[in-house]
């Protein structure tokens, strides 16, 4: 049965993530006034994908392939929904923060093996852009930590039940900002989407991607959007009652940060990793010592 | 120096050359190909410090090649064209390379498009093309239309069919 | 072998059960511009808001391994030629060739070059051609919405072709191409 409902939020952690992609790429087009495709052409691409031939440079690909996807819906087990578990578990923090690289440094293992500089040189920005938005994170965590004594996602959620007023969103407002920031890097969106730049690494990481590795890419990015915009739902935004009013609030997570992908430049990997410890990580120390003193 | 303290100095100093003004600000020099080297060595000690470029020309029915020279002066603000003549049959010039560095690469493209051989021209070797036994393509002489034809495939130009090259049967 | 086979579509055309992916396939279609010189400025454009290709799912991509259309734009010289075809055998199957103005087709103004080629379906099968010089950007969506149209009925198959007729291409393709195979060392003397 616990093996039925993973599989089961495994595949609507898919779903809802594809679904996401596909409005927040209409989203970027009315922004720039453009019609975009319809809100279904991330299915289309998926599928796609999977149909076409693909081409694989050793086994290393092929496991970093099913290694970072399988990390990132290791991670999305531990992400309550509502308040619900596809097993119990004090749901902590800790570990998924954890298990997340665990997607990332798979699909580098993957993608290094085709020997393709560009994916080397997309991997390293990946990963000292990882170093920028941890650091931050990891500071707001110690926050709740200090505050409330636990670092179980279940439990963080539960305590802001009953209104907006309970929310940390309201209660911790700088903390939520340095958040925010912090999701915006985790998305790799502009103005911190350096890892991908296909104008200058021809899309980084993906570069040697063909076929079903490129559909699996694609997956992998919608559990990751699943699991960051679940991560600040159920730290800030009260975690919802409902999983539809839970969708909803990380559906306004996801649209908020296509906006600002939508309107922003590109930083270079050093402006990125400088901004993320300066602004978000001087607003993350701000809340933390309001919370201590 | 204006314009025609420089062109009294090209006179007194090359007597053979003909020079005359051009437009406001540029001399035009005709130079016999035996004194090339000297006069523009002697127009770079006058401050002509910028090699714009080389080209040649390919004046078939006199049978000549006329082998051109830009330089400018960022002192003078005056551009000067230097021309030289040389024979078709036997294509020969001394080169600048010395003066300037990028003297070379302009000549060595020359001698490629053109066949006009540069004493003292470290490098003449072929450029931009590769494995050609043809004649030098932008000599008069050459047939570029012939040669694409035979290389590339002729191009009718008659029937709006002729372009299919790969027929498909379509039923 | 070096004669073109030949082949009714209808024998390589796809399939029954292959044509539920193609209408996929016609839906999100990739494509890898290869800019030769002109026609890159058609191309934004066909992109930007006043055309917006992206309502048809079709969209600019960075690599031939992740792109399912190769476009051609504008006059191929015999060294582009090279890294065309090394282009074109990197992507995976499907994949479909778009030659873009009058220069792919036969030539265009460049057709007595002695530089340039003058019919790419020599050497890689083409399977949509824009003419013009260059086309319009409304010319670009509608000969990528007919493309679109082909490939939803399976009718784009020059992959298959180029599979089929491998010889024939290769030997097209080598007798140009090893005039571009570098000369390393000694001075060349015109003949």
């Amino acid at each position: 049965m616990v093996v039925l409902t993973s599989l089961f939020l495994a595949f609507s952690a898919m779903v809802v993530g594809l679904l996401f992609m596909g409005i927040g790429r209409k989203v970027t087009a009315r922004l720039q006034r453009r019609y975009g495709p319809p809100f279904w052409q991330s299915y289309i691409d998926v599928i796609k994908c999977f149909s076409r031939n693909s081409i694989s440079h050793s086994y290393i690909q092929d496991l970093g392939s099913m290694m970072g996807l399988a990390g990132l819906i290791a991670a999305a087990m531990f992400v309550p929904i509502a308040g619900w578990l596809p097993f119990p578990s004090a749901s902590p923090i800790i570990v998924i923060l954890y298990l997340m690289p665990i997607g990332y440094l798979g699909m580098a293992m993957g993608v290094s093996a085709s020997g393709n500089p560009l994916a080397a040189i997309g991997i390293g920005r990946a990963l000292t852009l990882m170093l920028g938005y941890e650091v931050p994170y990891a500071i707001l965590l110690l926050t709740f930590i200090a505050s409330s004594n636990t670092s179980s996602l279940a439990v963080l959620s539960d305590l802001q039940t009953g209104g907006i007023g309970n929310w940390f969103a309201v209660k911790m407002p700088i903390g939520f900002i340095a958040s925010i920031i912090c999701l915006q890097a985790m998305l790799a969106e502009k103005p911190f989407d350096t890892m991908i730049a296909p104008a200058e690494i021809a899309s980084g990481p993906m570069v040697e991607l063909s076929g079903k590795f490129l559909g699996m890419a694609f997956l992998q990015h919608a559990v990751a959007i699943f699991i960051e915009t679940g991560l600040i739902v159920n730290m800030y935004l009260g975690g919802g009652a409902t999983v539809l009013s839970f969708v909803f609030k990380q559906f306004l997570l996801y649209t908020f940060a296509m906006a600002v992908n939508g309107i922003y430049g590109r930083y270079r990997v050093e402006q990125a990793v400088k901004f993320l410890w300066i602004f978000a990580g001087s607003l993350a120390v701000i809340q933390l010592l309001i919370n201590i003193f | 120096m204006k314009r025609n303290e420089i062109m009294e100095k090209i006179k007194a100093g090359f007597p053979g050359a003909d020079a005359e003004p051009r437009f406001s600000n540029q001399i035009h020099a005709a130079v016999p190909a035996a004194q090339i080297t000297g006069f523009i060595t002697y127009l770079k000690q006058m401050d002509f410090k910028h090699l714009v470029n080389i080209t040649c020309v390919d004046w078939i029915e006199e049978n000549q090649f006329e082998v051109v020279y830009n330089v400018w002066s960022y002192e003078h603000h005056i551009h000067i064209t230097v021309k030289s003549v040389i024979d078709r049959t036997k294509p020969e010039l001394q080169s600048i390379s010395s003066l300037w560095p990028a003297a070379q690469v302009y000549e060595q493209e020359i001698h490629e498009m053109f066949g006009v051989v540069f004493l003292g021209n470290p490098d003449l070797g072929p450029l931009f093309l590769h494995n050609w036994l043809d004649l030098p393509p932008l000599r008069k002489d050459f047939n570029a239309e012939e040669y694409s034809g035979a290389a590339y495939g002729f191009v009718e130009t008659d029937t709006a069919e002729a372009t299919c090259i790969v027929p498909m049967e379509e039923n | 072998m070096s004669e073109m086979l030949t082949v009714s579509r209808q024998d390589i055309m796809d399939g029954r059960y292959e044509r539920v992916l193609d209408w996929f396939r016609s839906r999100s279609m990739w494509m890898l511009y290869y800019c030769t010189g002109c026609g890159a400025i058609e191309l934004p454009p066909t992109m930007t808001s006043r055309f917006d290709m992206e309502r048809f799912g079709i969209g600019p991509m960075a690599t031939p391994r992740q792109a399912d259309i190769l476009l051609i734009t504008g006059y191929i010289s015999v060294k582009t030629l090279k890294r065309v075809v090394r282009t074109y055998d990197q992507m995976p199957e499907p994949k479909w060739v778009v030659g873009f103005g009058s220069c792919p087709i036969n030539g265009g103004i460049y057709w007595n070059s002695y530089a340039t080629i003058n019919h790419l379906e020599k050497y890689i099968p083409i399977d949509l051609s824009i003419a013009g010089c260059m086309p319009r950007p409304q010319a670009v969506l509608s000969g990528l919405t007919r493309l679109m149209e082909q490939v939803k009925k399976g009718e784009a198959v020059g992959y298959k072709k180029y599979k089929m007729n491998y010889d024939w291409y290769k030997k097209n393709q080598d007798e140009v191409l090893y005039r571009t195979e570098p000369v390393l060392g000694g001075s060349h003397e015109a003949e």
